[in-house]
């Protein structure tokens, strides 16, 4: 299945199934940070792979970003971006000590990965469960530079298969009235070889 | 006047032009320049052999095949490649594993097939800033043929 084929019966679907996704991530990030989440509704862009860093908001941008690979039925990476402030901020809530700079040591790393794990893992087993599927994430990897830098290495895998990225996006927000906020931004994207598996399982093949 | 070269594209150009490429991770940007003719090409490239991967989609992407095009639209410009100079930068591994693998990082083979090419192709590679695992933006002045290099997260700058 190529990504430029996709109709707009499939894009939907696709929307909801990462919706359904990340309701799930998101309960466990609020439980994780003690704020309620919210979450925008999900986007699902086919783009050019060179055009993929300005939709992260500009390749220059300071960024976290966590990338698991999916392993099982289907294949695929999840990445998640947090600017540069937001993840300081999930750093303070999460070792409860406020941290004025972002600074990158191992308690730190390990505290982001773990956000990480456990939002794809949420994120993941909600949708196996609803395709009837075995998703399973690999370890976590972390990376802080610029958005272009840490997104280039998810697109080499992506442009084996060609020049198109199919992106499921979900930005979520932490409850602006309960202090200062958290703002992520939540990447799926499925190898083209597995998007047929998705569409498959909630039926509409094309 | 500066033209940013995004991920799989290149450019060729002549003094006073700049041209950008930003945020390489282990991306490639091969910088060519022939000092005579003030002429040069910058190349934001993102696998390492052409041959490799059945050659999907546009060439540009590809190190081995970009360079070999870049070489190809400097000398149709006006360029001699006996007077070509490249300089490369970027090919980090921005996610260390936490495995030591057996297999170089797509970074460094990107970099090893840049080298490789030039090579074969008997062009000179005058500078390289490759490896570690920080981003990089590059600029490339064609009126000097100096490769200055930015990284975001230590705010530090470079020339080669």
């Amino acid at each position: 299945m190529s990504f430029e084929r996709l109709d707009d019966e499939q894009l939907d679907a696709l929307k909801e199934v990462s919706s359904i996704g990340m309701g799930h991530a998101a309960t466990a990030l609020s439980q994780m940070i003690g704020q309620t989440v919210m979450l925008e509704v999900p986007q699902v862009t086919i783009t050019e792979i060179r055009d993929v860093p300005d939709h992260l908001g500009g390749a220059e941008q300071l960024m976290v970003g966590i990338t698991l690979q999916i392993l099982g039925d289907a294949r695929g990476s999840i990445m998640l971006l947090f600017p540069k402030e937001s993840a300081q901020r999930l750093v303070s809530s999460l070792l409860g000590k406020e941290e004025k700079e972002l600074v990158m040591n191992e308690m730190t790393v390990s505290a982001l990965k773990e956000v990480g794990n456990i939002l794809a893992s949420a994120y993941l087993s909600a949708l196996g469960n609803l395709l009837n599927r075995t998703l399973i994430p690999s370890v976590p990897m972390l990376a802080y530079d610029m958005a272009g830098a840490v997104v280039d290495y998810v697109l080499i895998d992506l442009s084996e298969e060609g020049d198109l990225a199919l992106m499921v996006e979900t930005d979520f927000i932490g409850d602006p009235k309960q202090g200062p906020t958290v703002k992520g931004h939540f990447f799926l994207m499925p190898d083209p070889s597995t998007l047929d598996i998705f569409l498959n399982s909630v039926g509409v093949a094309s | 006047m500066s033209e940013r070269i995004g991920i799989a594209q290149f450019a060729i150009g002549h003094k006073p032009q700049v041209l950008k490429a930003y945020g390489l991770g282990s991306c490639l940007a091969v910088a060519l320049y022939d000092p005579e003719a003030e002429l040069g090409g910058l190349g934001h490239m993102l696998l390492p052999k052409h041959a490799r991967y059945g050659g999907v989609g546009a060439v540009g992407k590809f190190v081995d095949a970009g360079i070999c095009q870049m070489v190809d639209a400097l000398e149709q410009a006006g360029a001699q490649r006996h007077q070509l100079v490249a300089k490369i930068a970027g090919g980090a591994n921005m996610f260390e594993s936490a495995h030591q693998t057996l297999i170089d990082s797509i970074g460094a083979r990107n970099a090893r097939s840049a080298r490789e090419t030039l090579d074969s192709l008997g062009v000179t590679l005058a500078s390289e800033d490759v490896g570690g695992n920080r981003g990089r933006t590059v600029a490339f002045d064609l009126a000097s043929g100096m490769l200055m290099i930015y990284c975001a997260r230590d705010n530090s700058e470079i020339s080669i």
